[in-house]
């Protein structure tokens, strides 16, 4: 190799290469090509060549960064399809990509705090183009009562159409059908039980009225829905929209409007669209506090502004409303399965920390015996004419090639099964398909790749590598070559 | 070869290469205390559950009778003889409650939830969360206070404050719904906010009187050992021939389902570190024991047997391992220590609820544990060493030197 060095004008031919591999002006080997360097394609060719002249060491550093970028590479992809299977079906069962209530009843779940003239705005929301459907709902607690037992209720009153349209639960119904007449209900398989109504058996449903007068229903059971979620089972009761809103005194008012739009990975922002174009103007501003270092001084509203707001809202002819309108993605609605993921991400974070530092030590080792091991040759290298600065490029280079056989190594093996797995699946335990359902988890796992769990794993194992090589490498600045050239 | 000299011989090669296996020891020692300290912190997540789940008016084993689970109602409840502990060996438990819990419906000037109505006799609920339960207001006088704890989240949802009056329905023995006033004596401050909504607690004696029975739906029991468990649901299966005898398992499935599952966690934890750590190691010994070919093969030409030089080059790596073992075991108990306070995960609370866990996670470290992960270390450095002794030793004492 080192003869390559001792006469190098012939090949020098093509451009620059960068900063570190420049010979030292003056020394032997200075020539008019000199200036320029040797070109990338002979420094990376004598790297390359080099890493082979101890073959077992290289594959041990090679297989090392293949099994750190490996093992990152296969669980970044689990977590990311994962989570988004995790999201797809926890919004899918009932909650909605997004929900849109009033902000009062996002706070405390009082009945009158209803949105009004709902008809025209759930027009309005599904003519934009991102919502597939909207899904009225209306929610009231209420006792219902068979003979002499009762117990607490939460009625549900659902356009059964849209509500089937934009979430699943309704497909749970293990038994008779969807209520659709007035005086017809479904009801959990166990609050059935436990109240002694079967298919067909009367129920007596009373509640508060919006006005606070008494709500009355007599529903006929048609159904009964298992969703195995114990809570809801219960207690809920389904009913049709009109017969709740009719019994307790509703106008075009509803509790909440539920939607479901093309990908629920990006309910976020169409939730921050739909507030900012067509739920913000439609809500009258209260009027704003004069900025006032005196707390008890009267309110001053500015008449204009709020009311030139007032005159701009209400797009498309919908009534403005009493109460801000607030809509707010699965982030929002399910907060427990926003954290479980953060806490998730934040675990294995700490996990992959760990890996690429375990094998970056190493790696580090495989250089510091490079390093030491060719001491002689390095000096030798230095006798000739080479910059300390192009050695320790070199050995860069040669932790380029190591971390490229160990990425490409990593990527040749897992892209093709995690693109299969992908494909099919990978089945949980029975285990964990008990809990699969609490905890909105699917009973497969589709892994999923995208560039940023391809790119994210090679580039911090890049970042390991390079440092790696450095580290020992300082070494080489110190080296005289007559004493490197001594040593045995 | 006595082992003194090999003992010798190892140490010093240890030391003639520092900075390399500084670097080995530096690997050992983050892989080792990274274990550690993860496997501490899933205990302690797994205690958590468990305790979570005895705590919530679970115990660690329950007598109901047959089909409450189904149907929870008074209909389905069964008298408690006087001497019924009779039956089990003395000192099993740490303590027990007998409760009466029906579903009802709480209904204040504001608004109107379905609750569970849990008849408690307040000194006994010291094993429940009720026994170190924040509250305002006044707890339970006796079995026959007929005042009543809400929890603050139902209060606020009812607009209810301590001191007002709350009316609920339920139904009695007779299958007749009853309808009573009852005063909050106080309003109590759970782990979640879960708790705070589904329970409304009042006297036992109070809820029998006005549902018209002597008879209780539960009887909840604490041991002082989970071990004790098997034992003593045999005994009460024999006493109280009829009823369900559960066990916070079977009542809690899904707890129990993530207990074995955080298990799993740190068996697949373990195993990536491990592996991890393996390809450091065999990296290591081997470029290091291949760089001494031509120096074993002196020591063979010198007279040294084939196997001597094999269990001296693993005597090496073991005593490596054993330093760097021990110091990550040091190492991760010390992070533990640490972080005794526990990690505040408060900002990811609901979901911290959803997994049912604490708020706080305290690492606990188990010895048997942290004996398995430094054996099994130990057993790994061995294994990754005995290969390129091995190889070796194979090579010819004359070839060796002429390299």
């Amino acid at each position: 190799m080192a003869r390559g060095w001792g006469a190098p004008t012939a090949r020098f031919v093509s451009g620059d290469c960068t900063s570190g591999m420049k010979f030292a002006e003056g020394k032997g080997a200075r020539s008019q090509d000199a200036r320029h360097g040797p070109p990338c394609g002979l420094a990376g060719a004598v790297a390359w060549r080099n890493l082979w002249r101890n073959r077992r060491r290289t594959w041990l550093a090679a297989g090392g960064v293949a099994f750190a970028t490996g093992l990152i590479l296969f669980s970044m992809s689990m977590q990311v399809g994962g989570y988004a299977t995790q999201i797809e079906t926890a919004t899918a069962f009932f909650a909605g990509h997004v929900q849109i209530q009033r902000r009062d009843y996002i706070d405390r779940a009082r009945f009158e705090h209803t949105i009004q003239e709902a008809t025209p705005l759930l027009r309005a929301l599904e003519a934009h183009p991102e919502v597939l459907v909207a899904a009225p709902r209306v929610q009231a607690f209420a006792l219902a009562s068979v003979d002499e037992r009762s117990f607490g209720v939460q009625l549900l009153g659902v356009d059964a159409q849209r509500e089937r349209r934009a979430v699943r639960w309704l497909d749970r119904i293990s038994r008779g059908r969807m209520a659709t007449a007035a005086d017809e209900a479904v009801l959990g398989a166990p609050l059935a039980r436990n109240l002694g109504a079967d298919l067909g058996g009367e129920v007596v449903v009373l509640g508060a009225g919006k006005q606070g007068g008494v709500a009355a229903m007599a529903v006929r059971v048609t159904g009964l829905f298992d969703s195995g979620i114990a809570e809801l089972d219960r207690s809920l009761m389904l009913v049709p929209l009109e017969a709740v809103q009719g019994a307790f005194g509703l106008g075009d008012e509803v509790h909440a409007l539920v939607l479901r739009s093309a990908e629920a990975v990006r309910s976020g922002e169409l939730a921050q669209a739909l507030n900012a174009e067509l739920l913000q103007p439609l809500t009258k501003p209260l009027p704003k506090r004069p900025r006032s270092p005196l707390p008890d001084e009267s309110p001053q509203p500015e008449a204009d502004s709020w009311l030139g707001e007032t005159d701009l809202g209400a797009p498309n002819g919908i009534p403005a409303q009493a109460g801000e309108l607030l809509a707010r993605d699965w982030r929002a609605v399910l907060p427990e399965l926003r954290q479980s993921i953060e806490l998730d991400r934040w675990g294995s974070l700490f996990m992959y920390g760990i890996i690429v530092i375990v094998v970056t030590f190493s790696v580090v080792n495989t250089f510091i015996m490079t390093v030491f091991e060719r001491t002689r040759e390095f000096g030798m290298l230095r006798a000739i004419g080479m910059r300390p600065g192009a050695i320790m490029g070199m050995v860069q280079l040669e932790a380029l090639c190591v971390w490229l056989l160990g990425v490409g190594l990593a990527f040749a093996l897992l892209v093709p099964l995690i693109g299969w797995t992908a494909a099919y699946g990978i089945p949980l335990g029975e285990d964990i398909q008990a809990l699969a359902q609490d905890l909105f988890m699917p009973d497969r796992l589709y892994p999923k790749l995208s560039l940023v769990v391809l790119l994210t794993a090679p580039l911090i194992m890049l970042v390991g590598v390079q440092l790696a090589a450095f580290a020992p490498s300082l070494r080489i600045r110190r080296l005289t070559p007559v004493t490197a050239l001594r040593t045995e | 070869m006595p082992l003194k000299l090999l003992l010798q011989l190892s140490g010093r090669n240890i030391l003639r290469h520092r900075r390399r296996n500084g670097m080995m020891l530096a690997a050992l020692v983050v892989a080792v205390a990274s274990v550690v300290l993860m496997n501490g912190l899933i205990r302690g997540m797994q205690r958590d559950m468990a305790d979570m789940a005895v705590d919530n008016l679970v115990g660690h084993v329950k007598v109901l009778a047959p089909g409450y689970r189904d149907d929870p109602g008074v209909q389905r409840s069964f008298a408690l003889a006087a001497d019924w502990r009779s039956a089990l060996a003395p000192g099993l438990l740490e303590g027990w409650a007998a409760r009466l819990q029906v579903p009802a419906v709480v209904i204040s000037e504001r608004g109107t939830r379905g609750v569970r109505l849990v008849g408690v006799h307040p000194v006994r609920e010291a094993v429940s969360f009720l026994g170190d339960v924040e509250m305002a207001g006044e707890f339970l006088q006796d079995a026959g206070d007929g005042r009543i704890l809400v929890g603050r989240a139902l209060a606020e949802q009812l607009e209810t404050a301590v001191g007002r009056r709350l009316v609920i329905i339920t139904e009695g023995v007779d299958g007749r719904s009853r309808e009573a006033g009852f005063r909050i004596a106080g309003l109590y401050d759970a782990d979640g906010t879960a708790l705070e909504r589904a329970f409304v607690f009042t006297g036992v004696e109070a809820l029998q009187k006005m549902l018209g029975t002597e008879a209780v739906t539960e009887l909840s029991m604490r041991l002082h050992e989970e071990s004790q468990l098997p034992q003593v649901k045999a005994a009460l299966a024999a006493s109280f021939a009829g009823l369900d005898v559960l066990d916070w398992r079977e009542l809690q499935p899904q707890a129990a389902a993530m207990f074995v599952y955080a298990d799993a966690a740190i068996f697949i934890w373990f195993l990536v570190m491990m592996g991890a750590l393996a390809f450091g190691l065999m990296n290591t010994l081997i470029t290091s024991i291949m760089e001494r070919v031509r120096e074993l093969g002196m020591l063979r030409a010198l007279g040294l047997r084939g196997r001597s030089v094999v269990a001296q080059v693993v005597l090496e790596s073991s005593l490596l391992m054993l330093i760097g073992v021990a110091a990550g075991v040091v190492l991760g108990w010390l992070l533990a220590q640490a972080l005794g306070e526990g990690i505040d995960l408060s900002l990811w609370a609901e979901g911290v609820e959803s997994f049912g866990m604490r708020a706080v996670l305290r690492p606990i470290l188990l010895v048997e544990d942290v004996v398995l992960i430094a054996a099994l270390s130990l057993v790994l450095g061995v294994a990754a060493s005995l290969y390129p002794a091995w190889r070796v030793v194979r090579i010819k004492p004359l070839e060796a030197l002429g390299r």
